[in-house]
């Protein structure tokens, strides 16, 4: 079951990673930067980068749902 | 007005590179007030000159610019410069402002128990976008600009004489700002909004938050 969830997730999150535009990138501490094709196959393989950008794409969106944003 | 101001700003990856870029601003306000300025610029960001530099000169406001950790901040080449339990006693007396990651976690509260006035920084990893067509020409990315004026903002208020308090807070509208400008272009990229969030989440300052150059 939570292996289904994690999968549910990834996918939200490379939903959302395939938004970024293809002329940009993300320094990401000390992690480096990436592209958006790097970052989805981050969360794909399960790198320690992947799981960083999950983190932030999750917390982001529970703190939208709460109203909490700014 | 009368102080000095230090700057440690490694330029080895495309992150140092864009944080060093953006800082060199700082440094113009501060010469323009008549500020003392010690660039450790390059190599020149090493644990051996910083800790000289901060022994004799004495600088008011220590800003770092690199990569980090929850207990230490990096210069060149990701050195050491500054760790909790090793060498936070350097900070004492001094406004301390480090973007870079984390460190606002442990080197933060552990500076300012050696006696640092106040630390700001980020409780996490510090994030931003930037558009590589612009690497040579950072300040004209106007992508990395959400990102990188804030942080901005925050040290020339600080050396205009403004109160950590009041340049933090100065900072923290700017973050909103632009993560409202971000939200409402969310058509056109959605990006931005959640990783300026994420900053202004993570971005904290503890010690006395009155405390200012003058």
């Amino acid at each position: 079951m939570s292996e289904e969830i994690s999968e549910e997730i990834k996918k939200l999150v490379i939903a959302r990673l395939e938004t970024i535009p293809k002329d940009k990138k993300i320094s990401i501490g000390n992690y480096g930067e990436f592209s958006k094709e790097e970052l989805i196959e981050g969360v794909k393989s399960g790198s320690e980068v992947g799981k960083k950008i999950i983190e932030v794409e999750l917390e982001f969106l529970r703190a939208l749902k709460q109203g909490i944003v700014t | 007005m009368s102080f000095t101001y230090l700057i440690t700003r490694p330029e080895h990856d495309d992150t140092t590179h864009y944080l060093s870029s953006w800082g060199k601003e700082t440094i113009k306000v501060a010469e323009s007030q008549g500020v003392r300025v010690l660039d450790l610029h390059g190599e020149r960001a090493n644990k051996k000159e910083f800790e000289s530099k901060i022994k004799k000169l004495s600088p008011k406001l220590v800003m770092f610019n690199g990569h980090g950790d929850s207990d230490l901040v990096t210069g060149h080449k990701n050195q050491e410069l500054i760790k909790a339990g090793v060498n936070e006693g350097l900070l004492k007396a001094k406004i301390v402002y480090a973007l870079s990651c984390k460190s606002a976690k442990v080197l933060g509260p552990a500076s300012i128990q050696a006696g640092a006035l106040s630390y700001t920084g980020y409780e996490d990893d510090f994030i931003f976008i930037y558009e590589p067509e612009f690497f040579t020409r950072p300040l004209l990315d106007k992508t990395a600009e959400l990102f990188l004026e804030p942080s901005n903002i925050f040290v020339e208020s600080l050396i205009k004489g403004n109160s950590v308090i009041e340049s933090f807070e100065r900072s923290r509208n700017i973050l909103k700002k632009n993560f409202n400008r971000a939200v409402s272009t969310l058509e056109s990229d959605p990006t931005a909004a959640r990783f300026l969030w994420w900053n202004l989440k993570n971005f904290k300052s503890c010690g006395d938050l009155n405390v200012s150059v003058k």
